[in-house]
């Protein structure tokens, strides 16, 4: 079987998660990898989040946003890009695939670009196997 | 931790979810998710008997969260929680889970696309369980509104909001208001004389009770939040004291020092104890500092010998420093006229018969330096060329839109030259003619029959030739480059925001679209709000408008200024930040990182013993969490969206389902 | 005067003020070549005190240690604190000071200019085996190791830290007092660095994952970091649980990335990370990573400026979108 990647994507309330939605209501089809967290802005993203996503199974993860300048919170976006600009770099030299972690802008009007950024998230990671920094033993179960 | 008891309510949508993901399938999955007592599916789950199912499992099987499997939590959000409210439950023990927008509309395999859901699902499962309730809170409300800008549309909110019983604070950084409005001849189509349909407005401000004027003032700070702002205004000195002076312009005779009449767009001069115009409202003389020769070489106080029976005139004055508590607040700064000596191919600056728009209207006003008259160096002009676009739709000199006005404001000017020199041959250069407004085509066809040349094409140079100017260009309908002599070249300039308006956009915590105008909250939705909760923007600090546009948006933004007043009370924000004091260890990155001013750091007692903590103004906080992202101990918490919570829902996102 | 000496007489006057309850500083430790960092409270003191390329450790961490380690049991009431510190560990104290993590009205800064300090692993593997109280003293590019009744003298480079040879400003950034001239600094061009990224992804995937897979996770380098100050610090909680506690390689490096993340624009490069580490992991290799991107991208510099602000609660609009779709 051909391997199916896992991308979480982390999406802004305003701009990109209402930029996913309108994919949605356009019918724009995308592959289905990809899981959504909602978050109310990308400044709220704490560097740890990604590279859990990566430990409990995640392929890829992505981190969308408004586009700079266009933040509901002002500046929230730019906060953001400071810390995953930075981040990606890091892993990349920590031998992480920088293509298993990408930031995009995606506005509330963009429902095409969110479908296409979906795309080339997942067609980039899945050359790339399975990501093998995966917790092995899920022996302690999610404390519910 | 106490056990949830989950309900978990899945909707088909019509067909629009239950034709891609197994409803069945996905039912059974759900109920066997830890803690999950209900799994139940409905046709529409917004619905009345959808909403039901949901009320009547809350009470009969003590559900404590519910998850909801249906459409876009941006859409239906709202609507579930006033179902949990209904049943008694707090509306914050709610997870939507999305699975039409970003699932069966996405995807078309049904098996792809039900695992998917269960994913989802297990996600907003495992959210539900970690989310508390939480309780909404509201403050009072300071029932006075302030308006900061005094053109057509900062006149226009103050009296909407004034007639609405509210009393209104109408501040304007010039000695009088009435802005550029003040300054034009006539108005398109109409050709309504401008001075004529704003001086009422301007005398309603000045007679209105509820309208306080504070003109020469500019905003100097703001502090506080929808509802209770405290606005710091800096009044300058007018050394002329405004209750007191009638107006009468004895004091000016004696003044000798000449200075540019601003008003006139320095076509003419005035003395520098002046009125800005004879309609300025206050109707006050004002003394400009920078120019008074006491002021500014010690000697002289001449004017102040004048006035001695009335003695309004008081060149000792000094800044002072009101302070204002204030629920809501319009922004109507307007807009600077493009600066033409940014296109010096086009001889602005260099010819003097070189001028631009602004300087055309005060030119043929009858109040005017000429007295209405046509005339550029005493002669009328014989050939009068309009330049189009200048300084908008040029990226050359970065304003890539439309300035809205130009073309309807160059096709009257166009009308008003033919009126006064029936035989001047009239020439207009245009990118394309924009009239897009109530009876503009109409008035664009009726210049266009008053033997107007509309010339398509961009002009690229106007050079002097003998003692005529030439317009050279390209007509982009001939295809062939032209050139049309000129007594007289007009160039239509544009619009950009106020300069002046950056600082308070920066107090305002306000955005600016890529245009450098403010930002709306939401182009079709939200046009006069802001990001600001009750800041709201009204006339052309928003983008260029016409005055019709101008007024109506100010009327709206009054409209929408005036809710919270006659509410006398604002909802703050539930899923604020919280600070786990012992955690916290006073870095004051937070504080740093809130784009609300938010936070702060105060001594407070943890466990017995004082310490710096960051503390959170709950009515300040918008809920978006940076304080949450920049904290390393985790000690500032996003209410909502916690580190416990999205850990978790990452933990159950990543499995295969 | 040798350092020790002017130190010696300038730490007399210090614990002579009235304002000043005690001083922290090096003293000789009890074998080989270990020296110990030391409270004094009295004058009477002095003597003890030293200062030579073996004072490695960074005594600003005990600033933040309240009243743990040395401070436990003295009172110190509303005193201030002297404190001795090279250049690197003023920018420690530039960076705490930032952060409001110290207060500088509470401090009487005793700088020391640092003509550099001995890398300990290097030292002990060139004379391994010390026992006896031994002593090194560095001048001209040249130390002098005197231990087993020999002195030997070996080029500094060859032992000293790695942040030495590459230490740009040797005047501390901050300082009341002031021991010994800088030497001139060197530049630093992160040469270091620039060949760590210069490998392909395998080969630098497969270095982490066999230094990460060494650590035992005793979390010496946390403690020993006079940054890492948190009361409670998140890598310890389990709810919410950002690291597991299972030591193997993903969660070790979910361990790693979060420490030296929580560094990124506020590690100042005094190497005691990678020194108390047990499993000789290269920690400041991570420090440094982020030292070269926050400086290239953002001209940032970690504790140069005590009012600086903080490099995630800032921001430039003309920021780097480096690989933002």
């Amino acid at each position: 079987m051909n391997f199916e990647p896992t991308i979480v994507a982390f999406l802004c309330n305003w701009c990109s998660y209402a930029g996913a939605d309108l994919a949605g209501t356009s019918r724009f089809q995308y592959p289905a990898n990809v899981r959504t967290v909602r978050v109310m802005c990308s400044s709220r993203i704490n560097p740890a989040f990604i590279v859990n996503a990566l430990l409990e199974g995640a392929d890829g993860v992505l981190v969308s946003g408004c586009h700079p300048g266009e933040c509901h919170y002002v500046s929230g976006n730019y906060l953001a890009r400071r810390k995953l600009v930075l981040l990606r770099r890091f892993l990349e030299h920590l031998g992480i695939h920088p293509d298993r972690f990408r930031m995009s802008w995606v506005s509330a009007s963009e429902g095409s670009k969110f479908a296409d950024v979906i795309k080339e998230v997942t067609e980039a990671v899945r050359p790339l196997g399975p990501n093998q920094i995966k917790r092995e033993q899920v022996w302690m179960q999610q404390a519910l | 931790m106490s056990t949830k008891r989950i309900g978990v309510y899945i909707c088909h949508c019509g067909v629009n979810i239950a034709q891609t993901v197994g409803i069945e399938e996905l039912k059974s999955f759900a109920a066997t998710l830890p803690q999950v007592k209900v799994a139940e599916n409905y046709m529409y789950m917004c619905s009345e008997p959808g909403q039901e199912l949901i009320r009547k499992d809350i009470k009969e099987k003590k559900l404590n969260r519910i998850v909801v499997v249906a459409c876009s939590p941006r859409l239906h959000e709202p609507t579930f929680r006033n179902t949990l409210v209904s049943a008694g439950l707090n509306p914050y023990c709610l997870e939507i889970a999305n699975v039409r927008e970003q699932c069966s509309w996405v995807h078309k395999d049904k098996k792809v696309a039900t695992s998917k859901a269960k994913s989802v699902v297990a996600a907003a499962v495992t959210k539900v369980a970690l989310l508390e309730p939480l309780e909404e809170k509201e403050v009072s409300v300071t029932k006075t509104a302030m308006v900061v800008g005094g053109g057509i549309a900062g006149i226009q909110a103050a009296l909407d909001i004034a007639d609405s019983g509210f009393k209104t604070y109408l501040i304007e950084k010039e000695p009088s208001i009435g802005g550029h409005m003040m300054q034009l001849d006539k108005t398109f189509p109409t050709l309504d004389c401008s001075a004529c349909i704003l001086t009422p407005k301007m005398s309603d401000i000045k007679n209105h009770p509820n309208i306080e004027l504070l003109a020469y003032s500019e905003v100097a700070d703001v502090k506080g939040f929808v509802g209770n702002f405290k606005v710091t205004v800096k009044r300058k000195p007018r050394y002329i004291e405004e209750a007191i002076c009638n107006a009468c312009g004895t004091c000016a005779k004696y003044c000798s020092i000449a200075i540019i009449d601003r008003y006139n767009e320095g076509l003419s001069k005035l003395q520098a104890l002046h009125i800005p115009f004879p309609q300025a409202i206050p109707a006050a003389y004002v003394v400009d500092p920078e120019e008074c020769r006491y002021l500014k070489e010690g000697t002289c106080r001449q004017c102040e010998q004048v006035c001695k029976e009335l003695n309004a005139i008081n060149l000792d004055m000094q800044e002072e420093s009101v302070e204002l508590d204030v629920g809501t607040i319009v922004v109507a700064t307007g807009f600077d006229v493009f600066d033409a000596n940014r296109k010096p191919e086009l001889g602005y600056g260099r010819y003097e018969n070189v001028i631009t728009g602004m300087e055309f209207e005060r030119v043929v006003s009858a109040a005017g330096p000429n007295q209405g008259e046509l005339l550029i160096n005493g002669k009328k002009p014989k050939e009068v060329v309009f330049i189009q676009c200048v300084g908008s739709r040029d990226k050359t000199v970065g304003n890539e839109y439309c300035s809205r006005v130009c073309c309807m404001y160059t096709a009257k000017q166009a009308h008003l030259v033919r009126e006064k020199l029936p035989d001047a041959k009239i020439t207009i250069f245009y990118i394309d003619v924009r009239a897009f407004g109530k009876g503009y085509e109409e008035f664009y066809d009726r210049v266009k029959g008053e033997s107007v040349y509309y010339r398509r094409g961009n002009v690229s140079e106007v050079y002097k030739k003998g003692d005529k100017l030439i317009c050279r260009a390209e007509d982009t309908l001939l295809g062939k480059p032209i050139e049309v002599p000129a007594d007289l070249v007009v160039l239509a300039v544009g619009i950009q925001p106020s300069a002046g308006a950056r600082e308070l956009g920066k107090l305002l915590k306000l955005s600016t679209s890529p245009d450098n105008f403010f930002l709306e909250a939401h182009p079709k939705l939200r046009p006069v709000d802001t990001g600001s909760d009750g800041v709201f923007l009204a006339g052309c600090c928003q983008g260029p408008k016409d005055i019709p546009d101008t007024v109506a948006q100010a009327s709206a933004s009054a409209a929408k200024a005036v809710i919270p007043l006659a509410q006398g009370k604002v909802k703050t924000e539930t899923m604020v930040a919280r600070v786990h004091e012992q955690a916290c260890r006073a870095c004051g990155y937070c504080v740093e990182a809130c784009p609300y001013d938010a936070i702060e750091l105060q001594l407070q007692e943890v466990n017995g013993r004082e310490k710096s903590v960051a503390v959170v103004n709950e009515v300040l906080c918008k809920s978006c969490g940076a304080c949450t992202g920049v904290c390393f101990s985790g000690a500032i918490q996003q209410t909502g969206f916690t580190d416990d919570q999205i850990l978790a829902v990452i933990g159950a996102i990543g499995k295969e389902y | 005067m040798d350092a020790t000496s002017t130190l010696r007489s300038i730490a007399k006057e210090v614990l002579a003020r009235k304002d000043v309850a005690c001083l922290l500083g090096y003293e000789q430790g009890s074998y080989g070549f270990r020296v110990a960092p030391c409270v004094l409270t009295s004058p009477k003191e002095v003597d003890r005190l030293i200062f030579s390329p073996l004072c490695v450790h960074n005594l600003t961490n005990y600033l933040t240690l309240e009243n743990i380690g040395l401070l436990a049991g003295k009172d110190i009431g509303k005193g201030k604190i002297a404190i001795v510190v090279k250049g690197c560990d003023s920018r420690a104290l530039a960076m705490l000071m930032a952060e409001n993590g110290i207060e500088r009205d509470k401090l009487v800064v005793i700088g020391v200019c640092s003509p550099g300090v001995a890398d300990m692993k290097k030292l002990e593997k060139r004379f391994p085996n010390v026992v006896d109280k031994a002593a090194v003293a560095l001048s001209n590019g040249t130390l002098k190791v005197t231990c087993g009744g020999k002195t030997e003298e070996v080029p500094a480079d060859e032992l000293l830290s790695a942040k030495c040879t590459r230490c740009k400003n040797k005047l501390p950034v901050i300082y009341d007092e002031l021991v010994g001239e800088p030497e001139e600094g060197r530049p630093d061009d992160f040469a270091d660095v620039s060949e760590l990224e210069a490998q392909n992804i395998e080969a630098k995937q497969q270095k982490w994952q066999a230094e990460f897979s060494k650590c035992i996770r005793c979390y010496a380098c946390r403690n020993v970091c006079p940054l890492c100050y948190c009361s409670d610090c998140v890598l310890d909680r389990l709810r919410p649980q950002f690291v597991r506690r299972s030591v193997t390689y993903p969660d070790n490096l979910l361990f790693h990335i979060t420490r030296a993340f929580h560094l990124a624009g506020r590690c100042i490069d005094c190497g005691e990370c990678a020194r108390v580490c047990p499993q000789d992991i290269p920690l400041t290799e991570l420090n440094r990573k982020f030292q070269k991107d926050v400086k290239e991208l953002f001209e940032y510099e970690a504790g140069v400026d005590p009012e600086a602000q903080a490099l995630f609660a800032t921001f430039r609009t003309e920021d780097a979108d480096e690989g933002i779709l």
